[in-house]
């Protein structure tokens, strides 16, 4: 009911005034989001009692521009729960964020909750993603000054947000971006540099850690270089971190004797001209997970909010490529940043590997290319444990900064998109993975799969389209086989309707030797808004957007997501 | 039921409110920092901000058909597309390649944290928006196969 009222007076009041028009001076804009489930069934009911069939999460923000200030807010609501498997600090309907800011052409100062990044993320990355549960905004007050336009500087301190709350550690950090050309009167290439520093302090707990090796404030800095010149470019991004006590995820305590610093070395560099892009990116990190509290909040014995990216300072991306795909996404690989002592055989440090990605258009006309062109894009990439001497007892690693360790995870794929006629678009994908799901999760298998996709999207007249997918994984281990089915049928630009059926078979356990997992929905569009509904079953496992997963339960119901903006 | 009322309060207030894009600068894909409030507001001139990410296979397909579309709708129409991407740090060094073994001719800005898409309150790419001085004059939610076409009809009726 609470839910009901909610949505209901937000939709009908964000309707009937956003038609209005008005004066110059200030202006209101902001939006709503709300995406909720009636289950029928979940997995685990047994660890809610009583179930909570019904779930949702709304998100309603409101921004007030008046001349250079801007007010802000973000209401957020989880009503009568938070939908299934999000961190339980996102719970009730509560103020979640607010903040004011000042801009100038100069200048800009925030104080309340803010987001932030610092060069790629690796040292500090404040964000929000409301399909994975992240919001790690900070709270404080942030300056930033633009003196010319070659420089850019900002400083910031302030305190995570964690679910309704905000986490212990206290965050410090600045950054600074210069543009070199101008002052080394370069012409034809493009040189930049950036430097920035991040520094928590968070007290040391004497109980659970008597004689910490390691000081209370960790420091972590990040220096970059960027240059480009013609056709070719190239960034590096050199990132270290204090020494600073170990977690081990099992037991959710810091490893005695183990205090060490991190570091991260990144190097992309490629060639991007007409038709033709070459990307190749290489990365090595060490010990590098930056929590703002090193040993992160229990929620029972076997979920931290670590385990909910929560209390996350840094975001280290997974650079694999994301595909479309629904099969090629069963086995997505997460980034291996930190130390991680598993067993007495997996012990991880961090991770090592590269990602090479080749795009090609084959021109109009030309033999190969048809009437409308053919767009190939190839990619390859694979990720290692850090190679050296591992011991368990007591915890103890040392890497060698060549080499590579244990295999987590590759994945090699070609796509050729290709339109047909005026009227017929078709793309294949081919997709063959690597998932070493012994070492990245907990499971003890090795999966190999390939995966064979095609896709055909046939316009029927200028608004009304058709689209099939068709897609099938042969896996040798775990859950194995798979196909699936995907068809779309959009009415006009604004109406469609899909039914997905994504099938497991060939499980070596005869109960689930056949499964079938299909869904139904419909969608429907007009101006900002967009509403959908679907009913079906829900595959268990990780969920993922931009490489980052969440573990969602199997489960079947209804779904309604809505949302708008003004 | 307190912040229920809050919140209505807050809206209504919004009476007043004015459709511009908000003041943000963004870095385009050569290094060039733009506010897209203040730069781009040539009178009459139509720009189209389009919301995409190089693993949003409907976002590709749009600024696919967009691409196609645009040296024909620059003869009738003054016109400019702006491909905003959303990719974050894991995709985004992707996105320079990607243009080019495209052939795409956008000025393509980087909203690497999300921030104007944050305060458009944008939930899913594609994402387009036609501004007009300085005023938000059309958004659409998503793209379908074709829809460039409804597009094109609501660019000649803003002209």
């Amino acid at each position: 009911m609470k839910y009901f009222l909610f949505s209901v007076s937000l939709f009908i009041v964000t309707i009937s005034y956003s038609q209005e028009e008005k004066k110059d001076y200030c202006r209101i804009y902001g939006g709503f989001e709300t995406n909720a489930q009636r289950y029928l069934e979940y997995e685990n009911q047994e660890q809610d009692n009583p179930p909570v069939f019904f779930r949702s999460n709304n998100y309603l923000q409101v921004n007030y521009e008046i001349k250079k200030f801007t007010f802000g807010l973000q209401l957020e609501s989880y009503e009568s729960k938070a939908l299934l498997n999000y961190s339980p600090g996102f719970d009730g309907t509560n103020i979640a964020s607010y903040f004011v800011k000042y801009k100038s052409k100069k200048i800009e100062a925030t104080l309340g909750y803010f987001y932030e990044q610092y060069g790629s993320g690796m040292i500090l990355r404040a964000w929000e993603d409301r399909a994975l549960g992240i919001n790690t905004a900070l709270r404080g007050f942030r300056f930033a000054y633009k003196p010319t336009n070659d420089i850019n500087f900002s400083t910031f301190f302030g305190q995570q947000r964690s679910g309704f709350d905000i986490s212990n550690g206290k965050l410090f950090g600045f950054n600074i971006d210069i543009d070199l050309n101008n002052w080394l009167k370069l012409e034809e290439s493009d040189l930049s540099i950036g430097f920035s520093n991040v520094n928590r302090y968070e007290k040391i707990d004497e109980v659970k850690t008597p004689n910490p090796d390691f000081n209370p404030t960790t420091n972590a800095y990040s220096f970059r270089l960027n240059y480009s010149k013609n056709i070719f470019y190239s960034s590096l991004e050199i990132n270290y971190k204090n020494k600073d006590g170990v977690l081990n995820r099992i037991s959710n305590e810091i490893i005695e004797n183990l205090a060490r610093s991190g570091s991260a070395y990144q190097w992309n560099f490629g060639i991007a001209k007409e038709g033709l892009g070459i990307d190749v990116s290489l990365r090595r990190t060490e010990n590098f997970q930056f929590l703002s509290e090193r040993i992160p909040e229990p929620y029972d014995t076997e979920r931290s909010s670590l385990d909910f990216f929560d209390k996350v300072i840094n975001f280290t991306p997974a650079l694999t490529k994301q595909h479309h795909s629904n099969l090629a996404n069963i086995y997505v690989y997460q980034a291996q940043a930190g130390v991680e002592f598993k067993t007495l055989e997996i012990m991880k440090s961090g991770e090592t590997g590269g990602q090479i990605d080749f795009i090609y258009e084959f021109a109009k006309n030309s033999t190969l290319g048809g009437k409308y062109g053919t767009k190939l894009a190839v990619n390859y990439s694979s990720w290692y444990n850090l190679p050296g001497t591992y011991r368990s007892l007591p915890e103890f690693y040392e890497t060698s900064f060549f080499g590579i360790g244990e295999k987590y995870f590759s994945d090699f794929n070609i796509e050729v998109k290709k339109q047909v006629s005026r009227n017929l678009r078709t793309s294949f994908l081919y997709v063959n993975q690597y998932y070493n799901k012994k070492w990245v999760e907990d499971k003890p298998v090795e999966v190999n799969t390939h995966i064979a996709f095609a896709e055909l999207i046939y316009n029927i007249n200028d608004l009304r389209s058709i689209k099939f997918d068709l897609e099938h994984m042969w896996a040798d281990e775990d859950f194995r086989n798979w196909y699936g089915i995907t068809s779309e049928f959009n009415f006009n630009d604004k109406w469609s309707v899909f039914a997905m059926n994504l099938v497991n078979y060939g499980n070596k356990d005869p109960e689930e030797s056949k499964k079938h997992y299909l869904t139904i929905g419909s969608a429907y569009r007009k101006g900002t808004s967009r509403v959908s509904v679907s009913y079906g079953r829900q595959r268990g496992g990780l969920v993922c957007v931009g490489g980052v997963c969440r573990f969602v339960p199997e489960s079947t119901g209804f779904s309604l997501s809505f949302n708008t903006a003004f | 039921m307190f912040k229920i009322i809050f919140t209505i309060f807050l809206i209504s207030i919004s009476a007043i409110a004015q459709k511009q894009m908000p003041n943000i600068e963004l870095s385009s894909i050569q290094g060039k920092s733009f506010n897209v409030s203040k730069d781009f507001n040539d009178p009459d001139k139509l720009y189209v901000f389009s919301f995409w990410a190089t693993w949003c296979a409907p976002c590709v397909n749009e600024l696919e058909a967009f691409h196609q579309n645009y040296e024909n709708w620059k003869k009738e129409l003054d016109i400019e597309i702006i491909a905003v991407s959303v990719d974050d740090s894991r995709t985004q060094k992707r996105v320079k390649p990607f243009l080019n073994g495209k052939n795409w001719n956008f000025n393509v800005l980087l909203d690497t944290n999300q921030e104007l898409k944050r305060a458009l309150s944008i939930v899913n790419v594609p994402y387009t928006i036609i501004v007009k001085n300085k005023k938000i004059v059309y958004l659409s939610n998503g793209y379908t196969q074709g829809a460039e076409n409804e597009l094109y009809k609501k660019l000649i009726e803003l002209k």
